[in-house]
């Protein structure tokens, strides 16, 4: 009786099963095998019991009932395993039900329509024997093949998880920089041209900040998924990290920049679908640098280095076109970081220096000063605020410097305070930067210059921009009353040339308006500036807030703004912004 | 009204002939058509197609390379039986397509599940492709899926040159590698012979791939064959007269009550066997012998033991499916074969075909293909 050489067990024993059918004319012939208790075929150990279960039947159903349902058939079955050993029933006249064990896996039994005879049953029971060391081959075989196929799916999963984004299933940074070398490689051979985009999303942060990770990563998802789709054969889409995307476009012609150009303005098409996240809309750009390989560089580094450049430059720029990578960039980068590096000294070296510009009433009496920064650099003379401030807001200088203007203001008004100040003098004020609004310990930072320069708290002020408050709206507004409730008051400074909302406005618990000096320039010439200082003014008035005009340079720029109800000025008019030692001369 | 079921046959092979039978049969009353016909005949097969699928009732046969009707062998014509009931017919068509079990599984089950496991339906006839590979597998398959045992009777339709082509009529045209199965409205009984006698043997089959013996005791199969028959008789095998010496020495596979299941070598390649029907490995056949008398006495005693059963008067149809073996074996005298069951008719009607294997239930009710065999049935 031919047992088969088939290593699945379920295949193996219906081959058994059908040779059985065919030699011994039988009726119908069932398989019972010993399961574990998540019904997996086992093999007994000795002494060891375990339940049965139905594992196969020729024909499959019997009278249309499935055999389970079978009592005659289960009874028999029970009788069987409770026996351990061959029994048969006449279970009506002329046919048979005939049972045997298996060793160690499980019992057959055969339907005929004749009794077996005994010579017969006899050389069942060393086919029976083989059959056991079949099953339990099968066995061994399947659990084998289980384990090699759990194995190849987790090596699967760990070479996809190696070249994919865990969050959005592109490929990673990894991969891409791996697909970049053999595509520049390739380009090499083929002489064709290939470019890198760089994207980077505009303004993701503060929809992570406010909406959560959750939106954020839901946006990050969908826009993947429409990246996803411009890939093709000749198209690689990567993310990068964050909100940063790279796209590989290959085996380009000689209308490469066509090509290219095609590709950025499908990006934004795609960008300009609404992202709609639980219900809200949201809208986003980006901005995009790109370089050429093997044009510009034939190393993977170096041209994703360059789009990233070329991204920075599209962001500065505002640009939604895409910037393609020119050696010039570098070399801007390369004066900037030189840059940062002297500011860097010249802050070491005590290059700089707080000037302060003297604030005053309608009476012309002192109230109060801005502290601002100045830069003498050794080579390049006085440097502007305008150039080195957004680089050192780039870098983290910032913070260093704002934390120096911190200091150096308490130190300077700890003299201040030593000398007979008039009674309308009341605050120095410093700008903070966003960098530095950000730091979880920035309270602390300022009640620490305080203490440390034992002066009084409500000498200090801290001037921030609206565009920087609207940005962190949450936190800002918190850091502001917990400031005041420690008596620092707040300022918001170039106001109107933001947001300028009413909904926020009312929010933020700050103590002073600063009309920015572009409505004041010539104000009195200027029907819409008087119109928008008038309206800052009854703003500040309604939210109980004091108002103070920058930029004041002439005398009828001050008058208009009197009689616009502005009663607190800054600016040229007054005094330009002094060295510390001519500042104090202003008390005596 | 028909009161019994309406037969036409022609010895006719021109298809203006079949076109007029079949038009008496449409308007005869009939509710359903079981069609006949001859390999000797040259319909044009595009307008058979046509009439086949504008056909108005349910039709079902095939393609024969001879029919019967009551003692009468046709080699060339056509036969038409007009049912008064409407049989229902299930198609399994592109069966070649099925490469493995699974498949013919998926293919079982999706026609059972249409026609409700065929209900209380429990006798069948079986029109089939003789030359299609899976029919074995089909009948396997078939029985492991129904949820009744069934009693069924068939034959293999198609050309004696073995060349595969459409043979089995449906309403949607002729095809091939397809089943038919037709649910029959009445029981039906069976009955099969074969004739033939242990001879030499047993042989081992030490090798088999599917219908192919590929060696006996562990030597070449053809060696171990031709030897034996070389040896005990006058043939002398050369390289073109194997079929002429081996319809005289089919192989028989005996079971465990002593039936012989017949296979036909058909061909001999490469030193193996070529059968019209699988043998299990390690099985042990026989080489088996007749003469004509024997054969006619198996067919008459198949004869008796059916019609004798038919106790009823509603069985007024007989078919008999009678392998063409049998008529390249006897030749001249296979007229006898059919004379002696038509002796023994208690039918209205007895007709037949002459097919490439046949179908029928074991005594245990397994579905099988039987080789060189005669199945007759009545329902």
């Amino acid at each position: 009786m031919a047992i088969g050489n088939k290593l699945d067990l379920k295949t193996m024993l219906k081959v058994f099963l059908k040779v059985c059918f065919n030699r011994l004319d039988l009726m119908s012939t069932h398989i019972y095998m010993y399961c574990d208790h998540k019904g997996i075929p086992i093999k007994l150990a000795p002494l060891e019991s375990a339940h049965y279960q139905s594992f196969l039947s020729i024909p499959k159903k019997n009278q249309r009932e499935p055999w389970t349902k079978s009592t005659m058939l289960s009874n028999f079955v029970e009788r069987l395993n409770k026996a351990q050993k061959n029994i048969s029933l006449e279970y009506q006249p002329g046919k048979y039900l005939f049972g045997y064990i298996i060793p160690d896996h499980g019992l057959l039994v055969f339907e005929t329509h004749y009794a077996l005879n005994a010579e017969v049953q006899k050389a069942l029971s060393s086919i029976l024997k083989k059959l056991a060391i079949s099953c339990y081959t099968s066995l061994v075989h399947d659990s084998l093949v289980k384990e090699v196929r759990s194995r190849q799916l987790i090596e699967k999963k760990v070479a996809f998880q190696a070249q994919h984004d865990g969050l959005t299933g592109l490929f990673n940074r990894q991969h891409m920089n791996k697909l970049l070398a053999e595509a520049i490689q390739n380009a090499q051979i083929n002489k064709k041209i290939g470019g890198i985009l760089f994207i980077d999303l505009n303004r993701f942060k503060p929809i992570n900040d406010a909406m959560g990770h959750s939106v954020g990563d839901q946006i990050l998802l969908t826009l993947a998924n429409r990246l996803y789709s411009l890939s093709n054969e000749h198209i690689d889409v990567a993310r990068f990290g964050g909100d940063e995307f790279v796209i590989l476009l290959k085996d380009l012609n000689s209308n490469y920049q066509e090509t290219i150009t095609q590709a950025i303005t499908e990006v934004n098409q795609l960008l300009a679908i609404p992202f709609i996240i639980k219900n809200h809309s949201y809208k986003l750009s980006c901005s995009i640098g790109y370089a050429l390989f093997p044009l510009q560089s034939n190393t993977a580094n170096n041209l994703i280095k360059f789009a990233d450049i070329a991204m920075y430059e599209a962001k500065r720029e505002k640009s939604r076109q895409g910037k393609q990578y020119t050696s010039s960039m570098s070399d801007k980068i390369k004066r900037r970081l030189a840059y940062v590096d002297d500011m860097k000294l010249g802050l070491a070296n005590g290059d700089f220096k707080l000037f302060y510009q003297p604030q005053y009433n309608h009476n012309d009496e002192i109230i109060g000063a801005e502290a601002l920064l100045r830069w003498h650099h050794p080579i390049y003379g006085t440097e502007s605020p305008a150039v080195y401030i957004p680089i050192a807001e780039e870098s983290d200088l910032i913070l260093d410097i704002g934390q120096w203007v911190l200091e150096q203001a308490c130190r300077d008004i700890h003299k201040i305070e030593k000398l007979q100040l008039p009674k309308t003098f009341k605050k120095v004020s410093i700008n903070v930067s966003a960098k530095q609004l950000i730091q979880y310990d920035f309270q602390d930072k300022v009640m620490r210059a305080i203490k440390e320069n034992n002066i009084s708290a409500e000498r200090l002020a801290l001037e921030l921009t609206e565009n920087l408050l609207v940005e962190n709206i949450e936190d800002s507004i918190q850091l502001i009353a917990s400031l005041k409730a420690n008596a620092i008051d707040c300022s918001i400074d170039d106001f109107g040339t933001g947001y300028s909302s009413l909904t926020y406005l009312k929010r933020i618990p700050a103590s002073l308006l600063k009309i920015d000096r572009s409505f004041v320039a010539k104000i009195e010439k200027s029907d819409e500036s008087s119109a928008i200082a008038r309206m800052i003014i009854s703003l500040g008035k309604a939210l109980n807030m004091d108002i103070l005009a920058e930029g004041v340079e002439t005398i009828e720029e001050l008058n208009c703004l009197k009689k616009l109800g502005c009663y607190q000025y800054q600016g040229y008019y007054f005094s330009k912004p002094l060295p510390f030692n001519e500042f104090v001369k202003l008390f005596n | 009204m028909l009161n019994g079921p309406f037969t036409w046959y022609t010895l006719s092979d021109t298809f203006d002939d079949f076109k007029k039978g079949l038009k008496l049969a449409q308007n005869c009353g009939a509710k359903s058509l079981m069609v006949l016909t001859c390999t000797q005949n040259t319909y044009p097969e595009q307008a058979f197609n046509g009439l086949l699928k504008t056909c108005s009732l349910p039709v079902f046969g095939g393609i024969y390379p001879r029919l019967t009707h009551q003692d009468t062998l046709i080699e060339q014509g056509a036969l038409i039986i007009g049912f008064k009931e409407e049989y229902q017919v299930s198609v399994f068509p592109d069966l070649h397509l099925c490469k493995s079990e699974e498949a013919l599984e998926g293919l079982i089950n999706l026609e059972l599940e249409k026609n409700k496991n065929f209900g209380a339906q429990e006798n069948f006839l079986m029109f089939y492709d003789g030359l299609m590979a899976n029919v074995e597998d089909f009948i396997d398959c078939l029985f492991e899926c129904l949820d009744h045992n069934i009693t069924i009777a068939g034959g293999g339709a198609g050309y004696l040159d073995f060349i595969q082509r459409p043979c089995i009529f449906t309403n949607n045209g002729l095809q091939s590698n397809a089943v038919l199965l037709v649910t029959l409205p009445r029981k039906i009984t069976t009955s099969i012979a074969h004739g033939w006698q242990i001879f030499k043997g047993p042989f081992l089959v030490s090798e088999v791939q599917d219908q192919t013996i590929q060696s006996l005791n562990y030597q070449p199969a053809f060696d171990v064959y031709s030897q034996a028959i070389e040896s005990a008789s006058d043939y002398k095998f050369q390289t073109d007269n194997f079929f002429n010496i081996a319809k005289n020495y089919p192989l028989g596979i005996e079971d465990i009550n002593n039936n012989l299941i017949v296979r036909d070598p058909l061909l001999s390649i490469n030193g193996q066997l070529q059968c019209a029907g699988k043998i299990p490995i390690n099985s042990m056949v026989y080489l088996l012998e007749s003469n004509i008398n024997n054969l006619v006495n198996a067919a008459e005693e198949a004869a008796i033991s059916l019609f004798s059963r038919l106790t009823s008067s509603t069985e007024q149809t007989a078919m008999v499916f009678d392998c063409i073996s049998r008529v390249l074996y006897m030749e001249g005298e296979f007229d006898k074969e059919l004379q002696v069951i038509n002796k023994h008719r208690t039918s209205v009607t007895l007709f037949g075909v002459l097919s490439i294997g046949e179908i029928a239930n074991s005594d245990s009710g397994v579905i099988r293909l039987f080789n060189k065999s005669t199945v007759i049935s009545a329902w």
